[in-house]
């Protein structure tokens, strides 16, 4: 399927050329910290949760930890929104590389696994016991790798595109 | 005299950087970048969610008990400095000119001290007998510089690119130089 066209199209937008060209830190810049701030507070929010979920901190209730969670979404919106008009700024650079859709994969398996994980044991108003659980430990497990994943698949990315616009 | 400082840091470096060879083979770089993405999240999931508690989050969680994530943050934060002193041991010109790392370096030191002054001044407060599940007002308030500090320095961070030394024209009148002057000619071979 040849998706130029399509990514041409995008390219030449007012919008993709603002967020590319403007001189505006606004712009390019200001969208490009966004992601690294939400990365921050959702993936931080759900490595303490499996940190927790291990062993850390053990005076902490799991259950109050969902107090976080609204945390975690909200940051998750900021990138989708700053994360979506970077594509817009740059489609090609990141349609065309098979690294892209290998993060967005990993950042999708690790908010499931949250969200999986958090259905176990932020109703658990009798005590930590579910957490203790071998499958709830497994999940949290398999999340810090998947996080790890995630961020590796991400900072990849600035180095493994082929091609960085379509429009030339 | 800072200025000579910075120039006498970067020369010195260039000379004598124990990894700048490891870290130009392929994919070191990124691959020490991703470190630096993960001590960040570790630093911010740790020390970020023990300053939203301290502002309210959380409420019945008491203080002390969450405060057990600290060492976790600031393994983050080792994590983050070592890292980072790979990037400065490689291009130290790309940092040390850099009007943007000189803001990040200003906000971690705020960070620190503010830190600092939590647990002198807070610490019987918070972690005495009878603990309150609320923070008194000074440690939210430090809660609060905390985490903006944070955020300023991740900002700070990803502004680095943008702000990249160009050469230095004429005389810098800055309390830091900042811009790349040319490098000086070798007298010997």
């Amino acid at each position: 399927m040849n998706i130029d066209p399509f990514l041409i199209w995008l390219e030449s937008t007012a919008l993709s050329q603002w967020i590319v060209g403007s001189e505006s830190m606004f712009a390019f810049p200001g969208i490009l910290a966004l992601p690294a701030i939400g990365m921050g507070f959702a993936v931080g929010i759900c490595l303490a949760l499996d940190l927790r979920i291990l062993g850390v901190a053990p005076g902490v209730r799991i259950a109050e930890m969902r107090r976080f969670v609204p945390i975690v979404w909200t940051a998750f919106w900021i990138n989708a929104i700053s994360g979506l008009l970077l594509l817009i700024g740059y489609p090609t650079k990141a349609l065309t590389n098979p690294v892209f859709y290998l993060k967005l994969l990993l950042i999708g398996v690790g908010l499931w696994l949250f969200s999986r994980i958090g259905r176990r044991v932020f109703n658990d108003t009798a005590g930590d016991d579910r957490a203790q659980s071998p499958i709830v430990q497994r999940l949290a497990i398999v999340s810090l790798v998947c996080w790890v994943s995630a961020i590796t698949a991400g900072r990849f990315l600035a180095y493994t595109y082929h091609r960085l616009t379509a429009l030339g | 005299m800072l200025h000579d400082l910075q120039v006498w840091l970067v020369t010195n470096i260039i000379a004598h950087s124990p990894v700048a060879n490891l870290m130009r083979t392929a994919w070191a770089w990124p691959i020490f970048e991703s470190i630096h993405f993960l001590g960040l999240c570790m630093l911010i999931g740790c020390i970020g969610t023990f300053d939203l508690r301290l502002l309210g989050v959380a409420k019945r969680v008491p203080i002390a008990a969450m405060h057990r994530l600290i060492p976790w943050g600031i393994l983050g934060f080792v994590i983050n400095a070592s890292s980072g002193m790979m990037f400065l041991l490689t291009e130290p010109d790309q940092y040390i000119y850099n009007p943007s790392f000189h803001f990040k370096f200003l906000f971690i030191a705020i960070a620190g001290l503010n830190a600092g002054t939590f647990y002198l001044s807070s610490y019987r407060q918070v972690f005495g007998a009878n603990p309150s599940l609320d923070a008194p007002l000074r440690a939210k308030l430090i809660a609060a510089i905390s985490l903006s500090a944070w955020v300023l320095v991740i900002i700070c961070g990803r502004m680095l690119t943008f702000y990249r030394p160009a050469p230095c024209i004429g005389q810098q009148a800055s309390i830091l130089l900042q811009c790349a002057p040319a490098p000086e000619k070798r007298v010997s071979q």
